[in-house]
Parts: structure tokens; sequence; C-alpha cells
């Protein structure tokens, strides 16, 4: 059908051209090639062609302005272009194909005038490949596993003796200190898990520290006020918190209330805990987790409480605030390290032997990638170190791939 | 009475009456809202706020009570800065409420019926609440799961079921923690080591650029000496010890810079709130 | 016992999602798990609004102190809930006027707008412009600190913010050009490029490992105080 519509198109200009003395249909592409696209899962194919001799300016008024490519799905044929390109272009990547079927693309040049050319096709259709590797990222894997790697490994050592030393975190061996302050004092603590829910990693950082916390706590009987501003960290923070005070057998000591909701607003969860630190003046504050602007706001109303306050976050631009108003602070990784260094089990500190191997992979690669740009700056990008500085940056690093 | 209610009193005081002169004498009206029809297709009249000189301006008692209401909120947010009184408390209250219905809302419409519904139930959604959905929208069987996770969680509030509700937290956290894992070692370790990759010797057009050199060893180093302030394994003695007291210090230079980008965007909330109170409240200034 | 099935959820969803990255037939898996998520947080909110009502309930009933404001707090929550679920006030969209419930929750002059614009807008802004206050006070805490760290983030901080403002150029604009390094937008400059970049780097860098390391130790069940305690 489209190719008698076509046929009665070109037949109505062919007259009026010969009335008006106008032009002939522009030139097809040529050399259609597909090919499937890699790294994918069978969705994919990439059409290319060869631009048609009357894509350019002295073409004149058989210029090529657009093209059109029409799919056939096995055997089936489209009624409208799946994609119209702008002269120029020599390339179309198709992305809604299926796996388990056969296509046929055909790439039509438009002129100016609407005339169209002949179609150029390629000879055989073709069917995608699922690709069950993405090859791309063979390097993120590598790197990913050798991360993995050593941190299993290095629980595994841990498991079996080896030496489970980690430096003090001054932060974290302040917190006896702090519950111990809040009992002296017959004043609660509040331990605020950030503002977050629970897909951010920083949230569970915080809510296994909420559990040592508890713990503790749990011993003192010294309540322990946690607003969420989350319904499932709520949910998982008194879960947490009552395993706590299980552990330390003080299951009666547990009050489910004191772990509420407030609200999903950011600063209206903040003027409400603002509010309650006001009128209680917690003894120790506890902010550990994923937090934003709202960070001083708390840290400066728990200075004017006189609270003892430790923080921990990995929003670097909330540091800041953290380390100027707060007694101790945990920067960046020593929050999920926490977890660990608080449980004292061989197995978990042996996790933070295997983060210690990881920066130890990173000071090789920047001193290594440094030494090998310094090679390529001075000896050239065609020499030894000038191509291993590209291999590394483009291939290991990822630079060239959009990874 | 004390001398701190006393000044409370009369700071209440002077300050209602200057509203009422102000309201009396000023031509711009104070916090009065003006509105101008908006031409809709479905026949529904709306209306959006317009200037006062607005020959369609009709004075709008509705949104004038909003912007007073939203002037009172803001001195009683301001009040907190004194100390805690009943005004924070008032405006804490109010914020609470209204801020949770309103992500209860936004979570009813946004999520369960824009995402869940759809999937489980299209052809209501379109009738009812969504006319856009497709026709050929068909249901998605697999969107039960969060449904049904999500029924786990209330299994709380019943003590013989409570453990089923750690199922949906291990889902979620696992899940997170997968996704987590890989695309931060991406996007955060490997970009991060790629951008220091610098080389220490630099030349521009064939000659020795000392200060580009130093800068970039000067980088290399720093990352190196904070690297090793995070290393936990090793004690932070003798030489280490030093090297890892320099990475503390550029972590201190980092967090002061951080602290001063930061200072001058914080003074321009404050501004934002002057400007409110004095020129779409008050109407002091001219805009 | 009890978190033998979440602890095999956890490495399940984890390891499904670690290889979801790599194999393309798994990546859609990846937004679906988000998507999902999203549900899922929707409506848990029905617990955390529960808990809310119950809370400031319960403080009503016992007239605990304060008593009032719970008050406040429940009649407005009601109240937007009532507005934003019946969209009250809010017309039809202009695409399809014969659907009373096509209409955006958040259209203008609508009940729900309104709460929003005049309560929750300016209450939350008001609370962030209290930073501006608060910033003041940290600074001249940490200034009286009296210890290196924080002379130097102090000092670095009086360095950047005269570096970008006229004054800082001002002060040193007698410094000759090959010290550039030396004026005040010289030095920030010099911060900016060496001593911020790295730190921002190192802490990135740290921060990928943390959470390297944590997601594994959630994946292979070593950390599951998140689960409470297994009974």
């Amino acid at each position: 059908m489209r190719q008698v519509s076509k046929l009665l198109v070109a037949i109505s200009f062919t007259a009026s051209m010969w009335s008006n003395g106008a032009v002939a249909a522009p030139r097809p592409a040529t050399d259609v090639t597909v090919t499937d696209r890699p790294n994918d899962a069978g969705t994919g194919l990439i059409v290319k062609w060869t631009l048609s001799p009357d894509d350019e300016e002295s073409a004149g008024a058989n210029r090529v302005v657009v093209y059109q490519i029409f799919r056939q799905v096995n055997g089936k044929p489209s009624e409208e272009p799946v994609a119209k390109l702008n002269a120029g272009n020599n390339e179309y990547s198709d992305s809604n194909c299926q796996s388990d079927a056969h296509y046929q693309y055909e790439v039509v040049a438009v002129a100016e005038d609407g005339e169209t050319s002949a179609i150029a096709t390629h000879a055989e259709r073709i069917r995608p490949v699922v690709q069950w590797f993405d090859s791309s990222r063979t390097w993120v894997a590598v790197i990913v596993i050798f991360v993995c790697a050593a941190v299993i490994i290095c629980t595994e050592l841990a498991k079996h003796g080896w030496s489970t030393y980690v430096r003090p975190i001054a932060g974290l061996t302040a917190i006896d200190e702090a519950v111990g302050r809040a009992t002296e004092m017959g004043r609660p603590m509040l331990f605020v898990p950030g503002i977050m829910d629970l897909d951010e990693i920083e949230t569970v950082a915080g809510l296994t520290i909420l559990s040592h916390v508890g713990e503790k706590a749990a011993v003192y009987d010294t309540p322990v006020e946690v607003p969420t501003a989350r319904s499932l960290v709520m949910t998982a923070a008194r879960e947490a918190l009552e395993g706590a005070y299980l552990a330390a057998g003080r299951t009666e000591g547990f009050d489910e209330d004191r772990v509420y909701y407030v609200t999903d607003e950011q600063f209206g969860y903040v003027a409400a805990v603002c509010g309650w630190m006001s009128r209680e003046k917690p003894a120790a504050c506890f902010y550990l987790g994923k937090f934003f602007a709202e960070s001083l706001v708390l840290a400066e109303t728990g200075n004017a409480c006189g609270a003892i306050q430790l923080a921990g976050t990995a929003e670097s631009a909330q540091l800041p605030f953290f380390v100027a108003a707060c007694d101790y602070t945990l920067i960046g990784e020593e929050l999920f390290a926490a977890s660990a260094y608080l449980s004292g089990e061989p197995q978990q500190l042996g996790t933070l032997k295997g983060q210690d191997v990881g920066k130890v992979l990173a000071v090789v690669l920047l001193v290594c990638g440094s030494l090998l740009a310094t090679g390529a700056m001075i000896s050239g990008r065609d020499s030894l170190a000038g191509r291993a500085h590209d291999y590394l940056m483009v291939h290991v690093l990822n630079k060239g791939v959009g990874g | 009475m004390t001398r701190e209610l006393m000044i409370s009193w009369f700071l209440l005081i002077a300050g209602g009456i200057g509203l009422v002169v102000l309201s009396a004498t000023s031509e711009k009206g104070v916090g009065t809202i003006y509105v101008k029809p908006v031409p809709a297709a479905n026949q529904v009249q709306t209306w959006t706020e317009t200037q006062r000189t607005d020959s369609a301006a009709v004075f709008s008692p509705y949104r004038t009570a909003g912007v007073w209401l939203a002037a009172f909120l803001t001195l009683a947010v301001f009040s907190y800065l004194y100390k805690d009184n009943v005004f924070y408390k008032l405006a804490e209250s109010m914020i609470v409420g209204v801020s949770a219905g309103y992500y209860l809302v936004a979570n009813f419409w946004d999520s369960i019926v824009a995402l869940l519904m759809t999937e489980l139930t299209p052809q209501l959604v379109r009738n009812w609440a969504l006319p856009s959905l497709s026709e050929t929208k068909t249901v998605d069987p697999w969107f039960l799961v969060p449904l049904v996770l999500s029924l786990f969680l209330f299994c709380r509030f019943v003590p013989r079921l409570s453990w089923l509700a750690r199922w949906p937290l291990a889902f979620v956290v696992g899940t997170f923690a997968g996704l987590r894992l890989v695309s931060i070692l991406d996007a955060d370790f490997i970009s991060q080591i790629r951008s220091t990759i610098v080389p220490l010797i630099v030349l521009t057009n064939g000659s020795f650029n000392v200060w580009a050199s130093i800068r970039n060893l000067g980088l290399l180093l720093s990352v190196v000496t904070c690297l090793a302030y995070f290393f936990f394994s090793v004690p932070h003695q003798g030489l280490f010890g030093k090297v890892s007291r320099v990475g503390v210090w550029v972590l201190m230079i980092t967090f002061g810079a951080s602290f001063a980008f930061t200072v001058m965007g914080r003074i321009t909330l404050l501004t934002r709130r002057f400007e409110f109170l004095f020129i779409d409240w008050l109407r002091l200034i001219d805009p | 016992m009890r978190n033998v099935v979440p602890l095999v959820i956890a490495f399940v969803a984890g390891v499904t999602m670690m290889l979801a990255l790599f194999v393309p037939v798994l990546q859609p898996l990846q937004e679906r798990a988000s998507v999902w998520f999203i549900i899922l947080a929707a409506i848990a909110f029905l617990i955390g609004g529960t808990n809310l009502l119950l809370h400031h309930a319960r403080k009503i009933a016992q007239q605990e102190a304060g008593w009032g404001f719970s008050a406040v707090t429940l009649v407005s929550f009601f109240i937007t809930v009532f507005v934003g679920l019946a969209k009250w006030g809010v017309p039809p969209s202009d695409a399809y006027p014969n659907h009373p419930w096509s209409g955006n929750y958040i259209t203008e002059g609508a009940p729900l707008w309104w709460l929003y614009q005049y309560i929750i807008d300016p209450v939350t802004s008001t609370m962030f412009a209290l930073l501006s206050f608060y910033v003041a006070s940290a600074a001249y805490r940490a200034f009286r600190a009296k210890n290196t760290e924080a002379m130097i983030l102090l000092g670095t901080a009086f360095i950047v913010l005269l570096g970008r403002c006229s004054a800082g150029t001002f002060l040193t604009s007698w410094v000759p050009e090959s010290l550039e390094a030396l004026t005040f937008p010289g030095a920030t400059a010099v911060i900016m490029a060496v001593f911020t970049t790295a730190g921002q780097r190192a802490i990135m860098i740290g921060i990928s490992l943390g959470v390297a390391a944590i997601s594994l130790r959630i994946i292979l069940g070593l950390d599951r105080s998140y689960l409470g305690a297994d009974e």
C-alpha cells in the first residue's frame, strides 16, 4: 500500500515537473548496513548508510533535507517512518527492538519540495543479539570484584585470628561518655538517623549505630528519643532499638512511642525536633545519617541546650557545619566504619581492613597514573608512557565510555 | 509581671498599632492580594495573582488572609531565635500537621494512583483520575509484589505476625545496598581517581610550567595525605601520623572553603524572607 | 531464626542489583526496583500517618503539657488530607473537562495550594533563613576553640569569603601580579583548585569504599541490626 502511494506521488510530481519544467527526485543513500548494538539486551540495532550525493548545497532544489527510516518487523512494514533524521546524519540507533524478531530497514532521502528518493535497503534481515555481559564495564567489574574480594578475604582472615587493630575514632569512643552524661543528668538522649529514607546507605549506617547506642542506653535506663522523617525509617528504627533492648536484657525498658514519625517535610521535621530539644533539653545528641541544610540548625540548637553532640554524615557539604558545631564528627567513611568498630566483632573489623586495601589501590592508581601522565607529557602521546596512560584513562578508568 | 513579659507585651501592642496605622494610611494596601480570571477551556473559573493596577484585578480576601497568616508564621519562626515561645509552638504544630497531610496527599496521587493503580487497575484509573492513560495499557501483575510487601509492614501491629514486617525492610535495604555498591564505586571511586591523575611536570608550549607543576603535585599529595588520615589499620604515629596530620589540615581547609561558600548563600535566604515581609506584606518598599 | 528469610531476601536482592549493572537483560530491574520502593514508601506512609495521629491523640487524651498544640497538629492534618484527597476546589484539567478528577491536586487557587503557599512555604523558608544566624554563631564558637584545626578552618573561611567579594580584591590590589597567589582572590583560587578539590576527592573516595564495605556487610548478612533481634 505504501509502495503504491509512493508511486502515485511520484507520477503526479513527474507530471507537474513536465508542466513546470521542475526537477527529478533526489538520489538515494547507499551502502545501508545494519549491525547489532553492543552491550544491550537485544533491544538495539544500529543503521548506517552513505549519504546521498544530493546531500550537499550544490544539489540545488534536489538537496536532501531529511532521511526517513522505515522498518519491517518480521516482514511486516511500518506505515509511517520510525525516525526522521536531518540531512548530514548517516546513523540511526533503534532502541525499540526485540531479540526474537527480524528487522529490515529502508532509508529514503527527502528533498525540500517533498520529492523522495528510491528506497535504499540492506541485503538480509537482521535479528538483535542479547549480550549477557556489558563489556564496556569490564574494568568496573574488575575493580568491584577486587574491592569486594579484599573485604571478604580480610573478613575471613580476621575470623581466623588475623590482627584486627583499628585506630581509635574519637567520636565513637565518646558514645559511652555521652550516654554516661545523660544518665548522670537524668536527661534524655536524642538520636536523629538523618532525614532521608531507607534507600540511603547512610540511613542504614545510622540505624546500625542506633542499635549500639540503644544497647548502652538500655543498660543505664536512659531514654532515647528517635524522631524520624520517614515512615520506613521509623519502622526500621523500632526494630533496631527493640533488638538492642532485647540484647541488653532490658526488654521491659523499651518504649515504642519514643520512636515516632514527624513529617516528611525537611524543615517541618527540623522545626519539630528543635522545639522538642528546646523543651526537653537532651544531654546528648546524635546526628548520624544523611543530612542537608538542616544540619546546622540541629547542631546549633543542640549547642544552645548544652548537649554533647556526635555527628556523622557522608554529605561533604554538611561536614563543615558539623565539624564547627559538634563536639565529635565522623567524617565520611568513618560513619560507615562505625557499626563495624562498635560491634568489636573480628569479622566486621576485618571489613575495615578491606576498605584500607581499597585505599591502597586508589593510591597506587593515582601515583602510577600521574607518573604515566608525566611520561606522556614529556615523551608524547605515542610513547609507551603515553599509550599506557591512554589505556588507563580510557579503558580502566572509563574516561572514554559513558560509565 | 517580669521585665521580659512587659517587653513582649509592649512589642506586641506597638506592632499591632503600627499595623493598624499602616493599613489605614497605606495607598498600596498592606498585605492585600488582587487576582484576575484565567480563561479556561473547561468553563471552570480560575484565578491568578495580579497587580492592583491591572484593569481586571479583583480583591481576593482568600489570598489576602493567606499572606497575613504567612507573615504571622514567619515572625513566629523568627521569634525562636530569642527563645521557644507559644507562637513558635503554634507555627511548629501547624507545619507538622499540614506538611504531613500534604505528603500523604502527594504520595497518594503521585505514587499509589500514578504508579501502583495504573499498573494493577489501569481502566479504573483511566476512567477516574488519569484520562491521559493509554487505552491499551494492560495489567502488570508484578506490581502485586510491592503491594504485598507493603501489607507485610502492617503485620508489625499483629504480635504473632510482627516478624513478617522485616521482609520488606530486608528487600529495600538489600536492593539499595546492591545498587549503591557498584554505582558508587563507578561514580565516586573510579571517576575521582581518574580526575586526580595529572602530570607532575607540566610543559606549556614546550617549556616547563612551574606553577602548574607545583599545583598538580600539591593536588596529588593532598589527596594521598587525606586518604592516609582515613586509614584504619595503621596507628597514626610516627611518620604515618605526621602524614595523616597533614591530611587533617587539608580536610580543614576543604571544610573552611565550603563553609565560606555556604555563608553567602544563607544570607540570601534571609534577604528573601525580609523581601516577603517588607515588600509582599507591609508594602514598605517598592519592588 | 526469624531473620533467616529476610537475610536471604537481602542477599538475593543485593546480588541481583549488583549483577543488573553488568548484565543488560537485568538492567530494567534497577528502574523497577526504584519504582517498587516509591510505592512501598508511599503505602508505608499510612503507618507513619497513623503513628502521628496516635502520638498526638494520646497527648490530648492524657492532657499532657502542650496538648493544645497536638490538637492544632491533628486539625491541620485532617483538613489538609481532606482537601487534598478530595481534590476540593480543583477544576478538571483543560484537556479533559469531562473528568472532574483529572486536575492536578496542587492547582493554583485550590485549598491545598493555599495551605502549601501560605503555611508550608513560609515556615520552611523561614526555618531555612535561620541558618544565616546559626552560621554566624557556629563560626564564632569555632573561632573560640583555639586549636590548630579550628584556626585552619576559620582562617580558610575568612580568606575565601574575602576572596569572593570586592572588599577582598580591594584590600590586596597593591600586590604585584607576579605574586597573585598572595592576594585574596588569588589565594582563594589556589585553595579551591588544590586543597578543596583534593579534600573533596579524598572524602568521596573514602565514602565510596565505606559504602561498598557496609553494603557488602548487609548483603552477606554480617550487619543485620536493621532487622532487630533474631528471636
